[in-house]
């Protein structure tokens, strides 16, 4: 009787725990939804789709002040008989989102190219750091039209610009999430 | 190899460390360049904390090693590492737990309530700056529109242009409500179409308010972009607004970037602060841990540094105690240790150079003591050495044969102990227990020792070994001389023996023939009671002197001492011939013999051994003379070289002071005896070169013991010592 009540008891906080780990999941999401290229004016062109969804611990970092960063690792390889595939594009994208406070707007910078974009709201801005498109990866010199190759891209979010060291060393303070490889083939 | 590196490697250790500790107090300056040093401090941290924890492992292992097998000078090692490291260690945790203070409160610096407000004052005051801007932008941005108004077609493209170049605007858009550039205008080169307005500026428009916003602008800086709806003319212009753009003074825009760096910055601190202690703090351990270790490590150096040479000492002083006085100590240094060290080596190198003084003193000692030994052995005389306690210290062969007393095992046990079971040698102990008590060291003294069957005579010489303090001790010289007494007395008694025959013999034939004469003469003139007394006072006469003829025949007898003539006997049978002619003569006295066969071949004078025989059973019948069953057992046995002879009797045996002079002529207890029956067996024995005891046997009766040698080579040696005599 007594062992009935332990395991009903142990089953009852397996349950929460179960719970509030989904909650926890679904409070926080980052992922690629959809990613494609598309051939324009003989350049390859990337247009990803991203979920933004960021824990509490990433907001409140950025409410005071830390900027967010979102790194992109874009690779194209190309399949080889009896050899390992040429990976003939491996190539990452940096964006930085930060809050003005002068303005009060979200400002999304392009790191590489310099440009940015300000956001009245968080939400907005957000969304914009989701929607990355028209990004020139290679020219059909790498990669030529009639050819069968394989495309992955992986995205990153951390906080802020902080120095190696010390986001090894507050490694219990530092918060970065990684999409898994989202990867397809582009057929002619 | 390594041990020759290692102050090296140490030394540049420490280098490496101290730059490290330098390092750390540069990240004070902010987390930028905590960022750009921490990595470094801490591999160098590490590198050194996992060096000192390989090096105290191996030390501490050898210690705790020493610890348990007792090594000398574990403890003493143990006492002053614990002291190093508590002096080491106290003084680190002080100052670890005040720089982890000074750090947190120097951090929490960066962090006062009146900077945040300071920088949100700023924040405020910029705004506030460019807000006015941003409301006189927006009434020209209306007025430029008021103006557009009444335009359209082509005009209204040259009139943007010339409200473009009227006003400080560095673009001005006409866009439709949906977001579609409608007709632009902008200073200086045109590159690129203008980018769509935002939704958020749009959706402000259709619901009929004017907007006004700073943006951040693509150079560095700000903007103001103001927008309007332009008012209908004729309804063909429906829906169009007016975007405008400004930008901001560039002093203006600077001042304001500043301060939204600053705050910023402090955002990002502020984030980072808790973080930014705990790893100051964290690193501070990491120092702290590392000085520890260092500590502990330089107390277990620096404790067996300065226990080794105790430790040296320690051992060197155990190899001295077990006897190696060669043992020499390196001088480790010339402060006290040192000084100890040479003091050391001095003692060992005095103490070799006495042991082998010693050594020598005492083999010459050993060898002295080995002549003495021999020569005790060799001396006939006694001689017994005694402690000051009267235990023995040593006795030599001579003391034990004429004390009859086995001195083996003797040393170092008291004399009185030594002497219990033996009379001879208690008797002598009191001798000189008597002399003792009366303070008496040094003395001399003839002592007769008695026992129940035996008389010695020994003269005794007692003296008192010298010693630095005191008496250390007695020596006693004893001879026996028992034998030479008897031997001066018989010699003494042999003389008067013939002087009594020579004087005594020749006046005795003529009173004995003057007494014959006499009775002869005058018997026939005396009447019968004259002549009766004559004839009894003459036969008187001749019977005396006849007697005391025989007495000086006997005295004659003894002595004169005949050419002895040695041969082969048959002892037995001349003991059983001599048993018949006795048993005959007295057939009530039972005759008892035990003859060895082995004893039966004795050289010796037929003559004298029987004579000898002849006078121990007339003795013992003559003692046996109304004795009841009267038995005489006689013995013969070989033993070694010599054969024992032994006459019993179960008479009265020897009466008081008898048994001592039992061998002295004249000493008899019967009433016509000469006392020269024993004396003249005791003669015939010593002529064979053998010896002689009576005693009392134990059932009663008298016991005569002989020991004659089997050979004649004793009885040659005895007959050419009385020749020279």
């Amino acid at each position: 009787m007594r062992g009935r009540r332990w395991l009903m008891t142990f089953a009852v906080l397996l349950g929460t725990a179960t719970a509030c780990a989904a909650v926890a999941q679904e409070a926080e999401r980052f992922e690629v939804r959809n990613a494609y290229v598309e051939l324009v004016n003989g350049e390859w062109l990337l247009d990803v789709r991203l979920d933004v969804a960021l824990a509490e611990a990433a907001r409140q970092a950025f409410a005071e002040g830390v900027p967010l960063v979102l790194r992109l690792e874009i690779e194209a390889s190309v399949e080889r008989r009896l050899l390992p595939a040429d990976e003939v594009v491996s190539m990452g994208r940096r964006w930085q989102l930060a809050y003005d406070a002068i303005s009060e707007r979200y400002v999304v910078t392009d790191v590489k190219a310099g440009t940015h974009v300000s956001h009245a709201t968080q939400q907005e801005a957000f969304e914009a750091l989701g929607r990355i498109g028209g990004t020139v990866i290679a020219d059909t010199a790498t990669l030529p039209e009639g050819r069968r190759f394989d495309m992955r891209v992986r995205a990153t979010v951390e906080i802020g610009e902080l120095p190696a060291a010390v986001r090894m060393l507050l490694f219990w303070r530092s918060w970065s999430r990684t999409t898994e490889w989202y990867a397809w083939q582009v057929r002619p | 190899m390594i041990r020759r590196w290692l102050p090296f490697v140490a030394g540049a250790g420490i280098v490496i460390w101290v730059t490290a500790l330098v390092m750390l107090a540069l990240t004070a300056e902010g987390p930028q360049r905590f960022g750009e040093l921490y990595l470094a401090i801490l591999l160098i941290n590490v590198a050194g904390v996992v060096a000192l924890l390989i090096l105290i492992g191996g030390r501490l292992a050898d210690f705790v090693r020493d610890w348990r097998k007792h090594v000398p000078g574990s403890r003493l090692r143990g006492r002053t590492l614990l002291m190093f490291g508590g002096l080491a260690i106290a003084p680190l945790l002080m100052v670890f737990t005040f720089s982890v203070l000074f750090l947190t409160r120097g951090i929490d610096g960066w962090f006062h309530a009146e900077v945040r407000q300071g920088l949100t004052d700023a924040l405020g005051l910029s705004r506030a700056a460019l807000d006015l801007r941003m409301r006189e932008y927006l009434d020209r941005t209306l007025g430029i529109a008021d103006r557009l108004a009444a335009d359209s077609g082509v005009g209204l493209y040259f009139a943007l242009d010339e409200e473009l170049r009227n006003s400080d605007a560095e673009e001005l858009i006409i866009a439709s409500a949906g977001g579609q550039t409608v007709a632009y205008s902008r200073a200086g080169i045109q590159h690129a179409l203008p980018e769509a307005p935002p939704e958020d500026l749009l959706m402000q428009l259709r619901q009929g308010r004017p907007h006004v916003s700073l943006q951040p602008a693509p150079g560095g800086g700000y903007q103001v972009r103001a927008a309007t709806q332009l008012r209908e003319s004729g309804g063909s212009r429906a829906h169009l607004v007016l975007i405008a753009t400004y930008p901001v003074p560039q002093r203006l825009s600077d001042l304001a970037a500043t301060v939204q760096q600053a705050y910023q910055q402090y955002g990002q601190l502020s984030y980072l602060r808790e973080p930014l202690k705990a790893a100051f703090v964290l690193t501070l351990s990491l120092v702290l841990l590392m000085a520890l270790l260092a500590a502990v490590y330089g107390a277990l150096y620096f404790s067996e540094r300065l226990v080794r040479p105790v430790q040296d000492l320690i051992a060197g002083t155990r190899a001295v105690a077990k006897g190696d006085f060669d043992t020499r100590l390196l001088r480790p240094s010339h402060d006290e240790i040192g000084y100890l060290v040479t003091s050391f080596n001095d003692m060992t190198k005095k103490l070799a150079r006495a042991r082998e003084e010693a050594e020598r003193s005492q083999a010459t000692v050993e060898a002295e003591r080995a002549a003495l030994a021999v020569i005790l052995a060799r001396l006939t005389s006694g001689v017994i050495s005694l402690e000051p306690d009267l235990r023995v210290r040593v006795a030599n062969q001579a003391a034990g044969v004429i004390l009859g007393v086995d001195f083996e095992g003797a040393a170092g046990r008291p004399l009185a102990e030594v002497a219990a079971g033996h009379p001879l040698l208690a008797e002598l102990h009191e001798v000189l227990q008597r002399h003792l008590e009366s303070g008496d060291t040094e003395w001399r003294e003839q002592v007769t020792l008695r026992t129940d069957s035996s008389r010695r005579e020994l003269v005794c010489a007692c003296t008192a070994l010298p010693g630095d303090a005191g008496a250390q001790g007695l020596v006693l010289v004893f001879d026996e001389v028992t034998q030479l007494l008897q031997a001066q007395r018989q010699a003494a008694w042999g003389e008067v023996a013939r002087r009594l025959a020579h004087e005594i013999r020749n006046p005795l034939t003529p009173i004995q023939l003057s007494a014959e004469r006499m009775r002869r003469k005058l018997m026939r003139g005396l009447g019968a009671p004259e002549a009766e007394l004559l004839e009894r006072s003459t036969h008187t006469i001749v019977q005396q002197v006849e007697a005391m003829k025989q007495m000086v025949a006997a005295f004659s007898e003894y002595a004169k001492a005949p050419e002895m003539h040695i041969s082969e006997l048959d002892l037995s049978a001349l003991v059983r011939q001599v048993a018949d002619l006795y048993h005959a003569q007295d057939p009530r006295v039972a005759f008892g013999l035990s003859l060895d066969p082995k004893a039966s071949l004795l050289e010796a004078d037929p003559g004298r051994i029987r004579q000898l025989l002849n006078n121990l059973l007339t003795n013992s019948l003559e003692a046996l003379d109304g004795q009841q069953n009267p038995v005489i057992m006689i013995e013969t046995q070989r033993t070694g070289d010599q054969v024992a002879l032994a006459v019993i009797d179960n008479g009265p045996g020897f009466q008081g002071g008898l048994l001592e002079q039992a061998f002295d002529p004249y000493v008899t207890s019967k009433p016509k005896g000469t006392g020269l029956g024993l004396a003249i067996v005791r003669r015939i024995v010593e002529e064979h070169g053998g010896t002689v005891e009576v005693d009392n046997a134990p059932q009663g009766g008298a016991r005569v013991r002989i020991l004659l040698p089997a050979t004649a080579r004793e009885a040659r040696r005895a007959e050419g010592r009385r020749e020279k005599a």
